[in-house]
């Protein structure tokens, strides 16, 4: 679901940063309000949960690949607004240390994965969870919640790519950017998410929700315990499970290259040939002279730990701020 | 009663002393809290993975980083340090990162007109300070003594370095107590303060000789023959099997990727 630079028109790419603007000022009011020194830890582990998880991709029929993103549950886990600005600080590093996602689109990513996926997931888990009460009404809110809240992103996703050739033609009326109209992107990226990956969603975000309730309720009801020492285990353990997502060969759907690209159409797309390129510390998590599975693991231990560390520095000015409140 | 008190006593007082600076006195104490203070925080330490062991591996990683060629080496090296640095706390990731920061600006600055060699040599420099940050604010500097003995360096430079560490943290409180005395005593303008600062200095290091030969006999009154002695056997725990699989993870790559 990254969209890589030149997809999306400069234009596009701008109205999409725009709308994002406002909802990171508000996470970031918020967090700022409600969110302790203490806590802030928590928004760097669940931003490395969701990196993680997203380097697992899962093979689709068809030749392509996907994978998960824990948006809602880190949603569930620390709120949406917290979630939006951990999902955000994940696909920042995403962009510029691994070339995953376009540096442009950063903003269309963002919108996608930041804001629609925890806000509807968060939503349908609230409106599930306030109608049944018991544990497993918990869990299949936080299962619903997922799933729709990842197809909501897909199809978001779907649609800025499908408005592409509708809006941006070559003076030879060929499209400019991403070539694939609104019937054709929409069934490539919904079907599977609705068949397969919503499914993926859903399971990571059970499985992690009942590690966590299991091991350190107090990341989800105030006042129960917290083991931080599990859950970076669970981290841990999701870094060397990566390069499981090295089995799924295919390139996901809509984030092809040049050559792919050309074989595919015949030609190559104004905008995509001729567009920025930015080359990546560790393009793909993959580092020149070590396997896959070794680039994948050191891409999954340096991206995790460059996130916990990120908001754990952010906790310092969080308790600066508490303090002149107090003032 | 009255005619007992002369009339100078009786007056009111009308005394406002003159405005002065004294900004470079003030500047001189916070730089010496600032000393004292990192004495103090640097020696909170002690967690985890054992001194001996970890200063061995971090003298091992110096080596590796600035002998190695090889990017994915570097990378690795990368990944491994950030790795233990997320574990630790928000303000000591904070100064290390600071002081690895400047050094590698420092360093990219200095070296700019050659860029193709520059980064990679800011990058390694970066490193480099963030493994040594990472050692100096996770071992308390005793136990580094301890493990400095145990690799065989010789007595006297272990006693010169542990002394050095020490004195500096007294004299350094030392010398703010005169700094403060200093300034109580300059009531109004006093235009000879600069030429205290010299008396400062000389009484610092006056001092020093004079904590330095009662040091030396109270050391010898307590058997101290110069030859440095460990109790205690080495302790090896599951943290520690850990740390020593990730560091010899490193020197394998290392050698591999050498190779290649």
């Amino acid at each position: 679901m990254h969209i890589p630079d030149n997809y999306l028109s400069l234009s596009t790419c701008a109205v999409m940063g725009a709308a994002m603007a406002p909802v990171w000022a508000a996470s970031a009011k918020k967090i700022k309000s409600e969110i302790t020194k203490e806590e802030m830890p928590r928004l760097g582990i669940g931003a490395a949960f969701s990196f993680l998880v997203m380097m697992i991709n899962v093979p689709l029929p068809g030749g392509t690949s996907g994978h998960a993103v824990g948006g809602a549950l880190l949603a569930v886990l620390i709120g949406p607004y917290a979630a939006c600005i951990s999902i955000t600080a994940t696909l920042l590093i995403q962009a510029l240390f691994f070339g995953d996602g376009g540096i442009l689109s950063f903003g269309a990513n963002a919108f996608n994965m930041a804001f629609i996926l925890p806000f509807t997931g968060y939503f349908f888990y609230k409106f599930i969870k306030d109608r049944a009460k018991t544990e497993k009404g918990g869990y299949f809110a936080a299962i619903a919640g997922s799933y729709i809240g990842i197809n909501a992103a897909a199809l978001r996703a779907a649609t800025e790519f499908g408005v592409q050739p509708l809006l941006f033609r070559s003076a030879r009326g060929r499209p400019l950017y991403c070539p694939y109209p609104l019937s054709v992107s929409i069934p490539a990226m919904v079907i599977p998410h609705l068949l397969l990956l919503g499914a993926v969603e859903a399971f990571f975000t059970a499985a992690a929700y009942s590690y966590v309730k299991k091991v350190s309720p107090g990341m989800i009801y105030a006042g129960g315990k917290q083991k931080i020492k599990a859950v970076y285990g669970l981290l841990a353990a999701l870094i060397l499970l990566s390069p499981l997502g090295l089995l799924a060969a295919g390139t996901a759907w809509g984030e092809w290259d040049g050559a792919e690209i050309k074989s595919m159409l015949g030609y190559i797309p104004e905008g995509i040939g001729k567009g920025i390129s930015l080359k990546a510390m560790m393009p793909d998590y993959s580092v020149p002279g070590l396997s896959g599975a070794a680039g994948y693991i050191l891409s999954a231990a340096a991206g995790a730990s460059i996130l916990v560390i990120i908001f754990k520095l952010l906790g310092l000015i969080v308790k600066k701020n508490a303090v002149k409140a107090d003032d | 009663m009255t005619d007992v008190m002369p009339d100078w006593l009786k007056a009111e007082e009308n005394y406002t002393p003159q405005s002065d600076k004294d900004a470079f006195i003030d500047k001189s104490i916070m730089s010496l809290i600032k000393i004292i203070g990192g004495a103090r925080t640097a020696n909170t330490g002690e967690r985890g993975v054992n001194t001996e062991l970890k200063t061995a591996c971090t003298f091992i990683l110096l080596v590796l980083i600035s002998a190695s060629g090889s990017t994915a080496f570097i990378l690795a090296a990368g990944a491994y340090l950030l790795c233990v640095l997320s574990l630790m706390r928000a303000q000591e990731i904070l100064s290390i990162l600071r002081g690895s920061f400047t050094a590698s600006l420092f360093t990219l600055i200095l070296l700019l007109p050659a860029l193709n060699v520059s980064f990679m040599t800011a990058i390694k420099v970066f490193l480099s300070v963030t493994a040594a940050g990472i050692l100096a604010r996770s071992a308390k500097w005793h136990s580094v003594t301890v493990a400095l003995h145990r690799f065989f360096i010789p007595d006297m430079f272990i006693f010169i370095l542990d002394t050095a560490l020490r004195y500096i943290f007294i004299l350094s409180e030392y010398a703010s107590g005169l700094f403060y005395a200093l300034r109580l005593r300059s009531v109004g303008r006093n235009k000879g303060k600069y030429s205290s600062l010299s008396g400062v200095a000389g009484t610092v290091f006056l001092k020093s000789g004079e904590m330095a030969d009662e040091m030396r006999s109270a050391m010898e009154c307590r058997g101290f023959t110069g030859e440095y002695r460990v109790y205690g056997k080495l302790r090896f725990g599951a943290a520690d099997v850990i740390y020593a699989a990730a560091n010899l993870t490193l020197i394998l790559s290392f050698i591999y990727l050498e190779r290649v």
